[in-house]
């Protein structure tokens, strides 16, 4: 059965063999890696959660709106269970990319420097989207209490208008910081917010021009025609 | 003198001189040239009429004024004793003007009427505001001689007010304030205080002039540390008090915020204090009390009710999280009462009051927006007041203002309780 057709089988087996025999520890490397990993991730989520209960950051989410915010967005989940769980991915991630790179495959591992290289900025876009969302909360909360207490009409559409204008800045800033179509973004954005500004000022000037003259005249001539309390609050 | 190493050196150096003095009164002042002309005559005619064998200090302590106050002070001067059936003072009465240093604010101007008086062993001392009209020469007697001769620590002030003045203090300090420390002390805010040199020195002992304490909180800090601190207090009925109108744009949202701040940080600060304190008992009073004809005032009731409801329909959320649900149940059901028929009774506002302290301790929520919150409930609650009492003497509305403190007492428990869970 000695032939050119065997030699090459056989050939081809014998690489075969060759490429199992290098893959195989370097595949078993991997898995290693990977349950080292899933295991490292789950005892740092363990440990962030309970660093974070004690370090009272559900109160301070509470305090400061950020509970409320996870709340609308139908996570029902603890604060310091999300930072958890997200510390839990992130080094999963880190340590299946780490695996990967085990096998040796030069595809993987040129998308695998990518990806670590690219780490840092979804890190500070995730960062900035976060303190976005806290800014915009506290500061939408603190406009309506004002818009209230200074009995002002449709408080809760001027809270909102603070709270979108601060999301839409973040939204924008993360994705530059992505790098994701810079130029359109940064267009996108300053198209965004002057047509907010026109909206409004079109909405205000021509299409709720009665309105407009009724808040205005409610908010300047009635309040001149009220006369303050006559009495000391203090 | 190293206890007091941080007095500007041109005042020690005038204190030098002075060496020591039975009676001091200071006046905190920023931009009263108005008004502090009179205050200051009052203060020399009170020294005359009153304490002519005593030595006495006249300081005034201004935040760096820029309408001439201090020019007025050095200017201001009786003329004529006679005209006010007194002699002219045995002994010279000094007057010192001088600027703080420090945090802006009333508590910092007093800090050094505290320093001063340790300085010089003062045996009695009073602060008067500067923007006083009503004040005469009799204040300084009944905020001095309950301490100079009398014993007592600490003077609080006794007003004829009219029946709807003064109600942050009528709804919140005054009976917040009794039910906390079981001292009636009926204007715990006041402004115009006398104290011994003993309590000045026990005021400098605290290290709170970097806090709120030294920018607007130092009425109520002062009558709660005497309380806390175990000292003898009185009260003096001083008349009327009349001020210089205030800036009729003051945010009243920003000055509710500021005074019920200053009670809740304390109630933090003396926590094992008021857990103790059970019922309340009343003060001795000095002076000679009387009542008057109430003119009638204008009140917009229609508006207080009007931001009361916004609140209910735009903060409810953040009320359901600083109430508790029973709580927060009942205000929704007043807010759908009609006009006429709006009440916010008294049990709901004590217990509104305790929620809110609670979740000031707990920070539920940032405590800034958590007092602004407040504003609309407070509203709703005087506009139940003025409405409960258009026809009501001042000896009627002061029944129900009693009916209020002990509603205060009676729900403590509700308040431990919420405080502790």
């Amino acid at each position: 059965m000695d032939g050119p057709f065997t030699d090459a089988v056989m050939t081809t087996l014998e690489k075969f063999y060759e490429g199992l025999e290098q893959f195989l520890p370097n595949l078993l490397a991997a898995l290693v890696i990977i349950a080292i990993g899933w295991l490292v991730a789950w005892v740092l989520k363990r440990l962030i959660r309970r660093a974070l209960v004690l370090a009272r950051f559900d109160q301070f989410c509470d305090t400061t709106g950020a509970s409320q915010v996870l709340a609308r967005a139908d996570i029902r989940a603890a604060p310091s269970e999300c930072a958890g769980r997200f510390a839990f991915w992130i080094v999963f991630i880190s340590f299946l990319m780490i695996g990967l790179s085990a096998l040796n495959v030069g595809v993987i591992d040129r998308l695998i420097a990518e990806f670590f290289m690219y780490l840092p900025k979804i890190f500070a876009a995730l960062l900035i989207l976060f303190v976005g969302f806290l800014i915009g909360n506290f500061l939408s909360r603190a406009a309506l209490l004002a818009a209230v207490n200074a009995n002002m009409p449709s408080p809760r559409a001027i809270s909102l208008v603070v709270k979108f204008l601060i999301a839409i800045l973040a939204f924008a800033m993360a994705l530059e910081q992505l790098e994701i179509a810079t130029s359109i973004v940064t267009a996108a954005f300053i198209i965004a917010f002057g047509a907010v500004m026109l909206g409004l000022a079109l909405a205000f000037g021509l299409g709720g021009r009665d309105v407009a003259r009724r808040v205005l005249e409610k908010q300047f001539l009635e309040k001149k025609e009220q006369e303050p309390d006559e009495f000391s609050h203090i | 003198m190293a206890e007091n190493d941080w007095l500007p050196e041109p005042l020690r150096e005038q204190l030098k001189v002075i060496g020591e003095v039975d009676i001091l009164v200071g006046i905190p002042s920023f931009n009263s040239a108005q008004t502090i002309g009179h205050v200051v005559r009052a203060v020399q005619a009170g020294f005359a009429k009153y304490f002519p064998r005593e030595r006495t200090l006249l300081i005034n302590s201004d935040g760096g004024s820029t309408d001439g106050t201090p020019e007025v002070v050095r200017s201001a001067s009786i003329n004529d004793y006679h005209t006010i059936l007194a002699t002219h003072p045995l002994r010279p009465v000094h007057k010192i003007i001088t600027p703080y240093h420090g945090i802006p604010g009333k508590g910092s101007a007093l800090r050094l009427v505290f320093g001063v008086a340790r300085e010089l062993k003062a045996k009695a001392c009073a602060v008067v505001d500067s923007d006083l009209r009503s004040i005469t020469p009799e204040w300084i007697d009944l905020l001095i001689s309950p301490v100079y001769r009398e014993g007592f620590d600490f003077v609080a002030p006794l007003y004829h007010r009219h029946k709807y003045d003064g109600t942050i203090t009528n709804s919140i300090v005054y009976p917040l304030t009794r039910a906390l420390y079981g001292k009636r002390v009926r204007q715990p805010i006041g402004g115009d205080f006398g104290f011994s040199g003993r309590l000045a020195e026990h005021y400098l002992a605290h290290d709170v002039w970097h806090t709120d304490v030294a920018r607007f909180g130092i009425d109520i800090w002062m009558t709660t540390m005497a309380i806390t601190g175990g000292f003898k207090i009185c009260q003096s009925f001083l008349g009327a008090k009349i001020h210089a109108a205030k800036d009729p744009g003051a945010d009243l949202s920003a000055m509710l915020m500021q005074v019920v701040s200053s009670v809740f940080s304390l109630m933090e600060a003396h926590e094992e204090h008021w857990k103790r304190v059970r019922g309340s008992q009343p003060v001795p009073t000095f002076g000679f009390e009387y009542t008057v004809g109430l003119e009638p005032i204008r009140v917009n009731v229609d508006r207080m009710v009007q931001i009361f409801r916004t609140g209910l329909r735009e903060l409810g959320p953040l009320w359901e999280t600083i109430l508790t649900p029973e709580t927060f149940r009942e205000i929704k059901r007043i807010g759908h009462t009609d006009e006429n028929s709006f009440r916010y009774p008294s049990s709901l506002w004590v217990r509104t009051i305790y929620d809110y302290a609670v979740a000031y301790h707990k920070a539920l929520i940032n405590r800034e927006h958590l007092l602004k919150s407040l504003m609309p409930l407070y509203l709703g609650r005087i506009a139940s007041f003025v409405l409960e009492t258009p026809e009501a003497d001042a000896d009627e509305v002061e029944r129900l203002l009693e009916d209020l403190c002990q509603e205060y007492e009676r729900m403590k428990p509700y308040l431990i309780q919420q405080w502790e869970s």
